[in-house]
């Protein structure tokens, strides 16, 4: 039988720690370990259309990609927040992005404050919808993370 | 005590009330007038155009003081001056949306006709742009939505379908003889006078207000509306202080898809009813002398729809109770003069009688873009008087080619036969009806 001398494990050791850390420092979601595509997709457009457009466009990624191999998070901000009000057409297919795919999705919390303005009060959002600060400061954390911009 | 109607209002919105949650689902009702919550435009331009061709043989009164002149049922309308012709049949163009982008439960809905038919040019006359709705839909409560202004009334499924998914060319003789409404000052009975329409045919639409919502559980999907409106036609006051009731409920089995075309198995009933203000005159024409009187106007039907992938069916029986039209007299174009020089021939109305009707429809889709249709319709007017009831059979087979989604083209022959079933048939009105031609009619509808 031969013995491990203790600089083998110490070595062994930190290979395993390095890896972790690796990983752990990579672009994206702690919910989605094994993405290998990370994309942000903007939603900041006024026509209806482009609800329906940015909502296909990530179906489209997780089918081709498969749920596990792909992160994506969509922001809202300006007129496009409307597809995070919480009365929008489209909140069952915002329910089954978030149910299948664990997509993410970002209201801007400068363009909420406006809406509230101009509304006269607070409109309610969609429950899956995360508060950011500002959606195009998020837009651009995103990209310093490695992710790729997408404004269909 | 509340009356009949007013206990019907109450349990349609009560059964209403008691269903399930509501959905922006799309039929009728919700389609012509409400937008998905936070997906609209402030304002969505669209229409349609529909260019058409129609013939007939252009066969002649056979008989009766007008021989020899034009039948009115060989010739095309709106002018009834020719058997056969071009028309732009209806060429409409609106907006709609919601106004405040951020505020989804209000939406409106404006349309105009621009073709040349009974809404711009009634009886011939002169044309003009028409308003055809003009509605605002507030969605802010759970158990009814509500829609105020000139829109489509709850009722038949030929008159509350979106007309430019309407798979034939002309509506049955049911749906054209009691539903689609002309309205007349006078009873037609004064010799000399044409009692031409004072004002567009209704187009199953009316101003007023109406509560109505949609509910969905399980894949069924149902919807009621009650409805209060002038009973006047388009774009116009009222005559008259008595308000027309619509109701009207439906039920749904949903298998798939969205909009105008979605496939589903849909049960439906609806009630009208309302006053109609006429004269009945005493002398040889309408005159300050003529009592002018309110008589009621009952229509109610029961129907269904289906379509499912390539097959689609429809079928609905229709009642009518008061004011019915009865054509012309001896057939002829409202204002000819009689071959004798004694009177004027006139649109005319029963006030007091009945009719009723009822067409079945199938749909069998070749191919992708190709649907042949067949229609077979009923239509029995003033059944309450032997000698005046008349009977009304037509065949149609059509098909419809699909350029695609938003453009078809639609050809019909209609097979036409009509007869006054208490009357010999050597009697005048079977010599008239007998010369009644099939007609052809060609289409094309481009919606933008």
């Amino acid at each position: 039988m031969i013995s491990q001398r203790p600089w083998q494990l110490r070595f062994w050791a930190a290979l395993l720690i390095g890896l972790i850390c690796t990983g752990a420092l990579a672009a994206g979601n702690p919910d989605k370990p094994f993405a290998e595509k990370h994309v942000v997709l903007q939603i900041s457009d006024p026509d209806p259309f482009k609800q329906t457009l940015v909502l296909n466009v990530a179906a489209n990624l997780v089918k081709h990609y498969g749920p596990d191999k792909v992160d994506i998070e969509i922001v809202a901000f300006g007129p496009g927040l409307r597809l995070l009000l919480e009365e929008n057409a489209n909140a069952g297919r915002i329910d089954n992005l978030v149910d299948s795919a664990s997509v993410r999705f970002s209201a801007c919390e400068n363009t909420l404050s406006k809406f509230t303005q101009n509304l006269g009060r607070e409109p309610e959002l969609n429950a899956h919808a995360t508060h950011v600060s500002a959606g195009v400061v998020r837009i651009l954390d995103l990209i310093d993370e490695g992710y790729t911009l997408i404004k269909p | 005590m509340p009356n009949t109607k007013t206990r019907l209002a109450v349990l349609i919105a009560a059964a209403g009330m008691a269903a399930t949650a509501p959905v922006q689902a799309a039929n009728w009702l919700i389609l012509q007038g409400t937008e998905p919550a936070g997906a609209a435009e402030r304002a969505r331009l669209w229409g349609f155009i529909q260019p058409e061709f129609q013939y007939t043989e252009g066969t002649e009164l056979e008989a009766g003081p007008f021989s020899g002149q034009d039948a009115i049922f060989n010739t095309i309308g709106p002018d009834r001056d020719a058997s056969s012709q071009f028309n732009i049949r209806r060429a409409r163009i609106g907006v709609r949306g919601q106004g405040f982008p951020l505020d989804s439960k209000t939406n409106y809905f404006f349309l105009v006709e621009a073709g040349n038919n009974g809404i711009t040019k009634p009886g011939g006359g002169l044309g003009s742009l028409k308003l055809t709705d003009a509605s605002v839909t507030f969605n802010h409560f759970d158990a009814a939505r509500v829609r105020v202004g000139q829109f489509k009334t709850p009722g038949a499924e030929e008159g509350l379908k979106a007309i430019h998914v309407f798979d034939y060319v002309n509506f049955t003789s049911v749906t054209d003889g009691v539903l689609l409404e002309r309205y007349i000052d006078a009873d037609g009975s004064a010799p000399n006078d044409p009692n031409g329409p004072n004002g567009p045919v209704g187009a199953f639409r009316d101003i007023g207000v109406q509560l109505f919502q949609t509910f969905k559980r399980d894949g069924w999907e149902h919807s009621y509306a009650v409805m209060v409106g002038n009973g006047n036609g388009l774009a116009r006051s009222d005559n008259n202080n008595e308000k027309d009731i619509y109701l009207y409920l439906s039920t749904e089995k949903i298998f798939g898809g969205k909009g105008a075309r979605r496939q589903g198995w849909k049960g439906f009933v609806w009630y009208q009813q309302g006053d109609r203000t006429l004269t009945l005159a005493q002398g040889t024409d309408s005159t300050a002398d003529d009592v002018e009187d309110d008589f009621e106007r009952k229509r109610w039907g029961v129907g269904t729809t289906y379509l499912n992938g390539k097959y689609r069916a429809a079928a609905e029986y229709i009642v009518a109770d008061g004011m019915i039209r009865n054509g012309t007299d001896g057939g002829a174009i409202p204002g000819a003069l009689s071959n004798a020089g004694t009177s004027r021939a006139s649109l005319n109305v029963l006030p007091e009688d009945e009719a009723d009707g009822w067409y079945l429809d199938f749909g069998y889709k070749i191919r992708p873009d190709i649907e042949l249709d067949i229609r077979y319709d009923r239509f029995n007017r003033a059944t309450d008087t032997d000698a005046a009831e008349r009977r009304f059979d037509t065949l149609t087979l059509g098909a419809q080619y699909f350029f695609n989604k938003k453009t078809r083209f639609i050809f019909n022959y209609e097979f036409r036969e009509a007869e006054a079933p208490n009357l010999p048939n050597s009697a005048v009105p079977n010599q008239i009806l007998d010369g009644m031609d099939d007609r052809i009619s060609a289409q094309i509808l481009a919606i933008f």
